[in-house]
């Protein structure tokens, strides 16, 4: 056949396989998108559609009375909670993992031992030690505090952010640290003038995952908190009763709960590999 | 800009400078002690006592817990359904996150935005997911039961989070939805790094889409593969928050998971020691799991 | 053993063209080298070949069939790549016996075809060892091996030495010479590296931003360049190129460059360059066509030149220097006595012969040494 006629061929081969894959594309993000958006329309719809059977599939108007609610009732501190002590733990867990990890990547302090040690604790099963820090907890006075469960999730965390920063030290030339010594630099000038800067964007993508992981959990809050304090995780549970749930409170502040989350991943678009990953795979 | 240590001055920044490596590791470390191996070291003594809801019995009780914990059917019945649960999800996720990654991993414009969207589920709290598809599979009001009716031509009205035969279908539904992304995510970014001249070389040499694919792509991102299975099945192990919203472990006790058996244990029943010996306990399976699985990884590679 | 034939090819990416428009016609065995600076779009014509890329415009013929839409896998190719491509869990054998097994060949030819193809190169004792356990010289010949074994119609090798040190570069240079003396198949080879197409190639095809510049056997390019840049890519240390004018001083042409300094061209290039009196010129000679009076090789054709030597730079072999030549500095490729120290008065000779005369404005050469010959 001609070259040309073998070319439209090819081309038309290729057209077929890209609108394929286009279409599953579109399949699959339409099925894993649709319980989240369910939960979101849900939070936007009156009492009546809510629990109209069959059910609404969109919100006939669009209305915010759901989390005026919220706010009312004062359940929506529940998220400013939240993020005070996400926010607060993810600090602390950043900057005291940041540095245990730059003296891991370039002294290579405990050698592989401490190394394997503090990556196992991320393994341990949430189930096993809070018990006996619920214990601890109670017997310090720290049960239903704020620092008593910001410290907790630091802890958490630490692993993690260890693990991640000492990958992105490891990717900085170690030239730059070292003329910045023979400049007449001391250690902690070295940290922060050169690794800080040429880290940020580790830093950064590292801070946002720590932060949703301490933004998401659940079974610390629950176990940690009794009134005084209470994240949004804990509060949608308050939600569900025995006879009837309260569907329109349960999602809106899920949503509450998860918009932030969503925000986040728009920016994070480039690092959500490498992050999720833990590194497993340089992304 | 100070000198190095020939500073007249700080003695103080003489150690700190020499010690630094210490110094800088040291915050860290310790807060991981107290809440690394304090529970662990306190888990285990009371583990050897006597404490539950009636009396704090601190005298050494010996294997009494541990005696205990093998006439309970209720444990084991519990540790059955999560490994049921580890070992039906974790393929699912493994084999839709392989499909998944294949189906993106040519050049597609607007790639990203697919990516990023698909990747939510992952991303909101387990215990939000939960609540959604309870939502979702409810009886009257959701729409699964409604989409099901129109695939049958007539009304379901399971009710997926109560009947015993429906409510492990809804929570791996519901799990395998929040983490595929997760397994699709890791793989897509394994396959993406592989050096493409393999997989050019292969094809020049005539091997077929499916042998590149599990004789040069699969062996490729194996070690990468065998990480995320790694994860996924401990977390799988672990798994609370999703049953919880859906069933907090009912009916009965028909979804109940390790993890759920031992906070109401502790946290309900405020069997303090047993709760304790049931953590050791799990603590020592995973451990075997866990270096049996090194093993086996070091071994194939 | 195929005919490569390529007609009007072209291929961008994006908006960035690489190959835009080359025709090449290679008949059975011979042995073609594509070579030029990087971005001249050598590798994208290999793949295009290699059915890896698609090209724009143009057609691909192998043997006569046009192979535009045709797969890799189909075409009946072998290809070996700059970075070896060597399947990293497989062991030498398996890695060479890959396409075999791909397509369904028995278990015993298998065996011998790879067996045979190890002993081509000598690689028979590396067969149960993996990639990883070899070096750079013993990996290139497990990637030739896996090209060797199928006997394929036509060989494609991607700047396969560019990541081997020198010495090994030089001994492998030699290993391919051979191996292309033995099974004459015909073979398209990409490299950067101008040693390796002048001693390699039957044919040169040198490429310039996405066209050739010029092909031919690789004498012919060295000796009569169609163009400055070709003149100035082969060759090492490269020509030297000097601007000057074109004088006549009654029968004898003289090339005058801008610090008085003149060199006499022999009769025989007079008859080309008439048109060129008064005119500017870029006046270009080898090197090595540069000597030092006195060693004995006087001929007619020498013309002298008394300089300063500004840089001595000694190899063991030669000695390269470097002096004023106008208003540029040139370099020269002398014995390894005839210069000691910088400074030094000497008198050059200049094979005026060989030298190259370059149109400023058009950058092609206007006289070489074949000129004398074809000019009417």
């Amino acid at each position: 056949m001609s070259a040309a006629a073998a070319r439209r061929r090819l081309s038309r081969r290729r057209a077929w396989r890209l609108a394929f894959r286009y279409l599953a594309a579109v399949a699959l993000t339409v099925v894993f998108l649709f319980p989240i958006y369910w939960l979101f329309s849900i939070s936007l719809k009156t009492p009546d559609e809510i629990f109209a059977s069959p059910p609404a599939w969109y919100p006939a108007s669009i209305q915010f009375d759901n989390f005026k609610v919220l706010f009312k009732d004062g359940d929506a501190t529940t998220v400013w909670n939240s993020l005070f002590i996400a926010g607060t733990s993810t600090a602390l867990a950043m900057f005291l993992g940041t540095l245990c990890a730059y003296s891991l990547a370039r002294f290579k302090t405990g050698g592989d031992n401490l190394a394997i040690w503090i990556i196992s604790q991320r393994m341990i099963p949430p189930i096993v030690v809070v018990f006996p820090l619920f214990l601890l907890y109670v017997w310090l006075g720290w049960v239903d505090t704020y620092h008593g469960l910001i410290l907790l999730y630091t802890a958490f965390n630490l692993p993690y952010v260890i693990w991640m920063m000492r990958g992105y030290i490891e990717d900085i030339p170690i030239e730059l640290e070292e003329s910045a010594l023979v400049d007449g630099c001391t250690r902690w000038q070295v940290l922060v003038k050169v690794v800080f800067p040429m880290a940020r964007t580790g830093l950064f993508a590292t801070a946002v995952f720590t932060f949703v992981f301490a933004w998401n959990d659940f079974i610390f809050a629950l176990v940690m908190t009794r009134s005084e304090v209470t994240t949004y995780p804990v509060q949608v549970t308050h939600y569900f009763g025995g006879q009837s749930n309260f569907w329109a409170k349960i999602a809106a502040m899920s949503v509450l709960g998860a918009a932030p989350v969503f925000v986040a991943v728009a920016f994070l678009q480039r690092y959500l590999v490498r992050g999720i990953s833990m590194g497993a795979v340089k992304g | 800009m100070s000198t190095l240590a020939n500073d007249s001055g700080s003695r103080m920044n003489r150690f700190a400078d020499r010690n630094f490596k210490y110094l800088v590791i040291a915050p860290a470390v310790l807060i991981l002690l107290l809440f690394g191996i304090f529970p662990l070291v306190y888990t285990l003594l009371v583990s050897f006592q006597n404490i539950n809801m009636m009396e704090t019995d601190t005298s050494f009780s010996g294997l009494l817990q541990y005696r205990q914990l093998f006439s309970d059917i209720r444990l084991w019945e519990s540790l059955g359904h999560t490994l049921l649960i580890v070992a039906i999800a974790l393929p699912i996720e493994l084999i839709a996150g392989l499909m998944m990654a294949l189906l993106f991993l040519d050049r597609m414009p607007g790639r990203q935005i697919f990516v990023a969207l698909l990747v939510l589920p992952t991303m909101i709290a387990p215990i939000v997911a939960g609540a959604t598809w309870r939502l979702l599979f409810d009886n009257r009001f959701g729409p699964i039961n409604q989409v099901l009716g129109w695939i049958t031509g007539e009304p379901q009205a399971i009710l997926w989070t109560i009947r015993p035969e429906y409510v492990y279908p809804a929570i791996f539904i519901a799990e395998v939805w929040q983490w595929t992304p997760f397994m699709f995510l890791i793989l897509l970014a394994a396959m993406s790094n592989v050096d493409t001249s393999l997989t050019e070389a292969a094809e020049i040499d005539g091997a077929s889409r499916l042998r590149i694919f599990f004789k040069i792509m699969l062996p490729a991102i194996w070690s990468v593969m065998t990480i995320a299975l790694l994860i996924r099945g401990l977390d799988l192990f672990r798994i609370f928050d999703v049953i919880w919203a859906l069933t907090q472990g009912g009916p009965g006790t028909k979804t109940e998971t390790i993890s759920i058996y031992a906070y109401i244990q502790g946290f309900r029943q405020f069997e303090t020691s047993y709760t304790a010996a049931m953590a050791f306990l799990v603590i020592f399976l995973l451990t075997i799991a866990v270096m049996f699985a090194l093993k086996r990884m070091e071994f194939v590679r | 053993m195929a005919r490569l034939k390529i007609t009007g090819l072209k291929k961008s990416y994006g908006a960035t063209p690489a190959v835009r428009g080359v025709d090449l016609d290679i008949p059975e065995g011979e042995f073609t080298v594509l070579v030029g600076p990087s971005g001249c779009g050598k590798s994208t014509l290999l793949r295009t070949i290699a059915g890896l890329e698609d090209a724009d415009e143009g057609t691909i013929e192998i043997d006569g069939e046009v192979v535009n839409a045709v797969r890799p896998r189909d075409r009946n190719i072998a290809m070996v790549f700059q970075n070896y491509a060597l399947y990293p869990y497989m062991s030498v054998f398996e890695n060479i016996a890959f396409g075999l097994r791909a397509r369904k060949t028995p278990n015993a030819a298998v065996t011998t075809q790879v067996h045979q193809a190890a002993e081509m190169l000598g690689i028979t004792a590396l067969l149960a060892r993996l990639p990883r356990e070899l070096s750079g010289g013993q990996r290139q010949r497990v990637a030739i091996g896996r090209a060797i074994v199928r006997e394929a119609r036509l060989y494609l090798f991607d700047e396969p030495l560019s990541n081997l040190d020198a010495q090994l570069r030089d001994e492998m240079r030699g290993e391919i010479k051979r191996l292309h003396q033995e099974i004459g198949k015909t073979m398209i080879y990409v490299t950067h590296d101008q040693i390796e197409a002048m001693t390699l190639a039957d044919r040169i095809v040198l490429l310039k931003d996405g066209l050739i510049e010029q092909q031919g056997a690789p004498l012919e390019l060295f000796d009569r360049p169609a163009t400055r840049f070709v003149a100035g890519f082969l060759g090492s240390p490269s020509m030297n190129f000097v601007p000057a004018t074109l004088e006549q001083t009654g029968d004898t042409l003289v090339v005058i460059f801008a610090d008085g300094t003149s060199l006499a061209l022999p009769a025989s290039r007079a008859a080309a360059l008439a048109g060129r009196i008064g005119g500017e010129i870029i006046f270009g000679v080898r090197p090595e066509h540069i000597s030092k009076a006195g060693n004995g090789v006087a001929r007619d054709s020498h013309a002298p030149l008394n300089v300063t030597i500004d840089l001595v730079q000694p190899t063991g072999s030669r000695t390269y220097v470097t002096f004023q030549l106008g208003a540029t500095a040139a370099v020269a490729e002398l014995e390894v006595h005839d210069v000691e120290r910088p400074g030094e008065h000497l008198t050059l000779l200049v094979d005026m012969n060989r030298v190259v005369i370059i149109d400023p404005k058009t950058d092609l050469v206007i006289s070489h040494i074949g000129s004398a010959a074809s000019a009417a």
